[in-house]
């Protein structure tokens, strides 16, 4: 110990002068560090048994006392606690523990909180509150920050009071909403119809469905926002199924008065099957351009814990063509499933039917998920790649590389897809 | 070691780095020993069955100064990210009570993140007045969280409790109180350091300030209080978190092992099997304490009680590691007047234990074991929640009369899978060489297939696919079924003599099942019957791994034991089983 710091000092002295020349703004921290560690050094040297006036248990004697007048309040011992009372006490005591837990819980979360299967899904579920409530704290903050701005600029308006000649008419949002809205019944009469197919709520936990509910509610705008907007069908809706609860909870009164088609029926009741495509990410068909002629099918499904071919077999099931994007094709794929969100399904489908451009479409697929765009086929690229990756890892890397090459020639792939 | 503020210490950091100097390597050992500094009885729990006292920690060379070409093993395109940043990060085994909530957010708690950062803060060496702890806060970068930050690290450096104490009594003084949290991690530095006296009083303290406490602080008074001949307190504690939620195993574990090594193996018992009510598994280290403790000791309820846990070994087809195994040997032999002996030894493929030459249990599964498998298969793995995702109804009907018809069979063979052993070659070649060397004996094949393998195409030609028809039966799927579940189906059919090959693991045809029972059937049997292949060394033709034809679980005879074991940590491949035994015979 003694020697390390010898040598450490040892070397601060000897390289102060080029550290701090270098570093110059660095330079009065770092001697602010040095002063105050060799001030603390002389002291240690001085009494080196501890001071004879600390009393090292004076904390005590302070915790205690402070304990007198707190057990007067609480004199009356807690009797044995009822669950909920019991499991609120826990939490409180876990938040003054640090970890990530709400500061108010309601009685539902307190009860959802009780029914969780194991410690982990509590743990999960008490760390998703937490980040509410931060969220929700956080957009208190900047709101309450707005509207003092606000003000401000108010003031400062009304003292330089003065009358302004626009010479463009406003277009309130009321205004772009009508003429969304004509867009949209438009599109109920003469658009392309795009299915989403609601009938995978068995398959989703209550989480799922709110996450997949509020994706459809953003694809639905979009939907409305665009030059020429999909004729949207909710196929298989049951009323009174979560999927509903939840659309009711999105939309409130907006719900009725939505421009789309929901209905109880199947889509392969309403529209002709060989017209009929289904959108999944397990086909083994790619689609290559997009017809105006077909209805697409989307799943409306949520999967976080990836479930492979769901919606493969309903196609199956009903006899349907199917179609999966061209991702492989156009994106050097890098990391995470290739089952995109509903939203920005909607996006690249709006995009291509549009424009016909994949390069254009799928810059809606998430830029964390692909290295870039492929104008050449995958495979010829493939070398390049190998190359750069042999090249970044240096040259320590090539023997592990050369073993690999040795036990796999080729890439050993355990099943054929 | 001189106390350096956190600015200086970065300074200094990037100062050697400039001058290619680095940190002595008494630094560096100092490093690793503090974050050993876990004494010898506690151990660092991270795998469901560990063991303790033997096992070292192995610390990362990536967690201590790194020098940049040993973070080259990252081949992921983040070039020079975090090559520059020399962020000490010491595991902290078991004590890490910081809840890292979104630390990728800035918006959210920033001394999350600001905690590695700081994680560099060196403590003090000696107590320190009031004064001298306030000028370091005010010298520290954020210090609102100064007194966290200066415990975790005393708690990673095992400063002396005094320094500790002088930290809270400077706290006590100026807030007039002190956090749950920082009590908790004074709590951690006690128990870490054995400190009986001081746990205690950090216990009263808290009764009294608190209703009742949180599980990491019961854990963690649990921990210390039964590692000391206080050990009683820690049942009462255990009694205290009954009340409000399940015990962690850990708790259980220290009490179990505090009980028994005070010779209280009643006690020890009762706890076990409370805990297995409970529902929760125990660790290896406390089963291994079990046999540890009651070597030498009479009595035959304690001697059912133990081979009650080799039976529970032996259900859950858990095998013992080597220092576990040699506790059971030693338990067997110290049992008075048993006359027991072990002996280690390796088991040949025959089955026969060459020491007693006692003839291991067959691997085949009962009648009704085959069939409830082969209905699970059914139900779970091909089935599932719709016949759609891995085949059609229609396909699996049709799949279902011809295996009836042709029943039985010898060897299933999962042609796709054969047919990528040696990627130079046609994958019709490489199907045929298999296919002609497990014909050999007569043997009735089925090779299971897809469809597109009669297209004639550059990897199948048909005159070759023709040739094998010949040989074997043949029975392809649709392109997009999944080929695995019926040859599982077709092996499990044709009964108990009938094996299969491929090298995939099925461990998601495994993961489909959907209790645990059926599970290790299903290992059981694979095990059993997998035929593992790879090329052989002069490359031309193709190696089979036969099946065991003996079962490799613990098992008795009564006066012999047989206990296969583990020599390395790690989980094996589900068709390697350990070929390393304990035999255990008593001499009457």
């Amino acid at each position: 110990m003694q020697s390390a710091n010898m040598l450490l000092r040892r070397i601060v002295r000897c390289s102060a002068l080029p550290f701090a020349v270098q570093h110059g703004m660095k330079k009065d921290l770092f001697l602010l560090g040095r002063t105050l560690s060799l001030s603390l050094c002389l002291k240690q040297d001085k009494s080196c048994e501890p001071s004879e006036k600390l009393d090292l248990d004076e904390w005590k004697k302070v915790m205690k006392s402070g304990l007198q007048e707190e057990v007067s309040e609480t004199a009356s011992e807690p009797k044995e606690l009822s669950g909920l009372a019991a499991a609120r006490e826990t939490l409180e005591m876990w938040r003054l523990a640090g970890r990530a837990v709400p500061e108010n819980v309601s009685e539902e979360q307190l009860k959802t909180f009780m029914e969780c299967p194991s410690k982990s899904a509590k743990k999960k579920y008490l760390k998703y509150l937490h980040l509410k409530e931060l969220h929700k704290k956080n957009d208190k903050r900047k709101m309450d920050e707005k509207r003092e701005r606000r003000l401000e600029a108010q003031d400062q308006a009304s003292k330089t009071d003065e009358t302004k000649n626009c010479p463009f008419v406003c277009l309130w949002s009321r205004t772009m909403d009508k003429a969304y809205n004509w867009r949209a019944a438009q599109a109920m009469v003469f658009g392309q119809p795009l299915v989403f197919d609601m009938s995978y709520e068995k398959e989703m936990s209550a989480r799922e469905v709110t996450n997949t509910v509020s994706q459809i509610v953003m694809s639905e705008s979009s939907n409305r926002r665009s030059v020429d907007p999909f004729h949207i069908h909710f196929c298989n809706f049951k009323d009174d199924s979560l999927y509903h609860r939840e659309f009711i909870k999105n939309y409130r009164d907006a719900w009725d008065k939505l421009l789309i088609t929901v209905t109880e029926q199947c889509y392969t009741e309403i529209f002709p099957k060989d017209k009929l495509i289904y959108l999944t990410a397990d086909s083994p068909n790619v689609m290559k351009t997009f017809d105006h002629d077909k209805i697409y099918i989307v799943g409306s499904l949520v999967d976080k814990s990836i479930k492979r071919g769901v919606s493969l077999a309903r196609a199956k099931r009903l006899g349907l063509e199917t179609a999966a994007l061209p991702l492989e094709k156009y994106l050097l794929w890098s990391t995470g499933a290739k089952n995109l969100t509903l939203d920005q399904m909607m996006h690249i489908l709006l995009t291509l039917k549009d424009t016909a451009d994949w390069k254009k479409a799928l810059e809606f697929v998430p830029k964390r998920k692909y290295c870039g765009f492929v104008n050449k086929p995958v495979k010829e690229l493939k070398k390049t790649l190998d190359l750069i990756n042999t090249l970044k890892l240096g040259k320590g890397q090539e023997k592990v590389e050369k073993q690999f090459a040795k036990n796999y020639p080729k890439k050993y792939k355990i099943k054929q897809k | 070691m001189a106390l350096f503020s956190q600015i200086s210490q970065q300074g200094f950091q990037a100062l050697l780095w400039k001058c290619h100097i680095f940190w002595p390597f008494s630094r560096c050992q100092q490093l690793f020993a503090v974050s050993l500094g876990i004494p010898n009885r506690e151990k660092i729990n991270s795998f469901s069955f560990m063991t303790s006292s033997s096992t070292a920690l192995s610390v990362d060379p990536k967690e201590t100064d790194v020098l940049p070409t040993e973070k080259k093993s990252k081949i992921d395109c983040k070039e020079g990210e975090g090559w520059d940043e020399e962020t000490k990060e010491i595991p902290e085994g078991k004590f890490h009570y910081s809840s890292s909530v979104g630390a990728a957010k800035k918006w959210s708690m920033s001394h999350v993140l600001s905690r590695h950062k700081f994680s560099k803060v060196q403590p003090p060496e000696k107590p320190l007045q009031a004064e001298e702890w306030n000028k370091l806060r005010e010298d520290f970068q954020s210090p609102e969280i100064f007194e966290e930050v200066m415990l975790n690290s005393m708690i990673r450096c095992n400063s002396p409790i005094d320094v500790a104490k002088s930290l809270l009594t400077h706290l006590a003084k100026r807030n007039g109180d002190i956090a749950y949290s920082v009590l908790v991690k004074y709590l951690t530095l006690c128990v870490q350091q054995g400190q009986v006296s001081e746990i205690r009083d950090v216990h009263d303290i808290m009764k009294a300030r608190f209703k009742i406490l949180e599980s990491g602080a019961y854990s963690l008074l649990i921990r210390g209080l039964s590692n000391s001949n206080q050990w009683r307190m820690a049942l009462t504690v255990l009694e205290e978190v009954k009340k409000i939620m399940i015990p962690s195993r850990m708790c259980y574990e220290s009490c179990i092992k505090a009980a028994s090594h005070h010779q209280e193996m009643k006690l020890a018992f009762e706890l076990y099997n409370e805990m297995l009510a409970k529902g929760l598994v125990p660790t290896l280290d406390v089963l291994q304490s079990f046999f540890d403790f009651s070597r030498g000791m009479k009595g035959a309820e304690l001697q059912k009680e133990l081979f009650g846990i080799l039976l529970y070994l032996r259900e859950n087809q858990i095998y013992p590691h080597k220092t576990f195994m040699r506790s059971i040997k030693l338990w067997f032999e110290s049992l008075p007047g048993g006359n027991w002996r072990g002996h280690l030894t390796n088991v040949k493929d025959s089955g026969q234990c060459p020491v007693c030459k006692h003839q291991l249990e067959e691997s085949n599964l009962t009648e009704q074991e085959y069939s409830h498998l082969s209905e699970r298969i059914i139900r779970d793995v091909i089935h599932g929640t719709d016949t759609f995702r891995k085949t059609s109804p229609k396909e699996l009907e049709a799949f279902q009369t011809f295996v009836e018809n042709r029943l039985p069979f010898d060897i299933v063979i999962d042609g796709l899978n054969v047919s990528h052993i040696k990627s130079r070659r046609m994958q019709c070649e490489n199907l045929l060489d298999a296919v002609n060397c497990l014909a050999k004996e007569n043997a009735r094949l089925l090779v299971l297939g897809r469809k597109h393998m009669l297209m004639n195409s550059s990897n199948w030609k048909r005159e070759i696919m023709k040739e094998m028809q010949n040989k074997a039966d043949f029975f392809f799927a649709e392109n997009i079924s999944e080929d695995d579940a019926f040859l599982l189906y077709a092996t499990l059919r044709s009964g108990k003599h009938c094996r299969f090959v491929t090298r995939d693991f099925l461990r998601d045809h495994k993961a489909c099942l959907s209790d645990s029972l059926t599970r290790h059937l299903f290992r059981k049997w694979q095990r059993g019957h997998q035929i593992v292949f790879f090329p052989s060394a002069d490359g031309r033709s193709i190696k089979f791994l036969p099946a065991l034809s003996y079962d490799c679980v613990v098992q008795t005879t009564g006066d012999t034991w047989h206990i296969p074991y583990k020599d390395v940590f790690e989980e094996k491949y589900s068709y390697e089983v350990p070929r390393k035994w304990l035999c255990i015979q008593q001499k009457l």
